[in-house]
């Protein structure tokens, strides 16, 4: 027995998921794999076609677990503490702080960028979310040993980590200079989508 | 890669048994954020790898590292930062892209600008996870904040090489 509430819920997360630039990224695959197929011939394309599939089912377990630490750290986060640590007066501090999580924060883009959206919820400093994401980007930890090492070598692999070091940190300060308006999906969302965000402002007024 | 492992899967539990130790609606509200993320991200995820793939395979590398040799200097640090924007995919295809430069003879800074690129921007990324997951305006501000780093990247590794061919020449 589905509840009118659970119901509204459900349809909102297919049409969510299933939205118009679903459609178009759909086609674009499709007019890739045309492409692909007519000037590559069958093969390639047989064999393109077979490790994209293969790649994401392997994914899929590991978007699951990411999406759930991701979902866990976003109830589980103590806000106010959080954004004294990197929020908008962290200063220098704040996006040394922020780099330093990025290059140790394991897993693909399934766990940071879920993560960097809880940042953005949790009032985190524009300097410090692209500082994040920047370091996880260019001096992920995880991503070093498992592809840079063993492609490049150690030699390289060293190099680049320390001539790249700096640049999360100047992504930072370039982006508390730009005089850009940033707002963020999390906050744009004024009447909640769903039952779940509904009690979180709920529950978060009745904390306080 | 096990250790890696250990952590993506072990997280999850440890963090899931401490929100249902709470005994309140913790658990069940991260859940909820859980589903509601997988079901925006999946399907698109779904078609932009198979995209992605077909993509990668009609980049013409063996064209391009002819390009990218020490000779060609800022150049070569130009044509690598490009390729790397223009890799949509994983580190499976980049760095296999990367090897092959590398194995062509291309010059560290060039292949220090490709990475830097391709790991800034992988256009994938920011289709699956950014725009739905944090919006277009902080795709635009985190852009025009990076968008100079991976010839910054390969600047940079020039000079250092050059640095130490003349420390290491006299």
């Amino acid at each position: 027995m589905i509840s009118e509430a659970n119901r509204q819920w459900l349809l909102k997360l297919l049409t969510n998921g299933f939205g118009k630039s679903f459609w178009w990224f759909l086609a674009f695959a499709i007019v890739m794999g045309i492409v692909c197929h007519q000037l590559l011939g069958p093969e390639e394309f047989q064999a393109a076609l077979r490790e994209d599939l293969e790649l994401v089912t392997g994914m899929l377990p590991r978007v699951i677990a990411a999406l759930t630490v991701a979902g866990m750290v976003w109830v589980l986060l103590p806000r106010d503490q959080f954004s004294r640590l990197i929020g908008k007066e962290s200063g220098f501090r704040g996006l040394v702080i922020a780099t330093a999580a990025g290059v140790v924060t394991p897993g693909g883009p399934a766990s940071a960028y879920p993560l960097l959206a809880v940042m953005g919820g949790a009032g985190a400093d524009r300097g410090a979310l692209v500082a994040y994401i920047t370091s996880w980007a260019i001096l992920g930890m995880q991503r070093i040993l498992v592809w840079d090492l063993p492609f490049m070598g150690a030699e390289f692999s060293l190099m680049r980590f320390l001539i790249c070091l700096p640049l999360p940190i100047l992504a930072g300060l370039i982006a508390r200079w730009l005089p850009l308006s940033l707002s963020l999906v999390e906050e744009r969302q004024p009447q909640p989508l769903s039952k779940g965000a509904a009690s979180d402002a709920q529950s978060e007024g009745e904390r306080k | 890669m096990s250790v890696g492992m250990a952590i993506i899967y072990g997280a999850p539990i440890v963090l899931a048994s401490y929100a249902l130790s709470r005994r309140d609606d913790t658990f069940r509200r991260g859940m909820t954020r859980a589903v509601e993320q997988f079901a925006m991200l999946v399907p698109r995820m779904f078609c932009a790898l198979v995209a992605a793939g077909f993509v990668a395979k009609l980049i013409p590398t063996e064209f391009i590292s002819r390009f990218l040799g020490d000779e060609a200097g800022i150049t070569a640090i130009f044509i690598g930062t490009v390729t790397g924007l223009a890799i949509p995919s994983g580190p499976v295809v980049a760095f296999s892209i990367a090897a092959t430069f590398a194995k062509a003879g291309a010059a560290d800074s060039a292949l220090i600008a490709f990475i830097t690129a391709w790991t800034i921007f992988a256009f994938h990324r920011v289709i699956i996870y950014e725009i739905p997951l944090l919006g277009v305006s902080f795709l635009r501000l985190r852009l025009s904040s990076v968008f100079l780093l991976p010839i910054l990247a390969g600047l940079m590794t020039m000079g250092v090489t050059r640095a130490w061919e003349w420390v290491s020449v006299s």
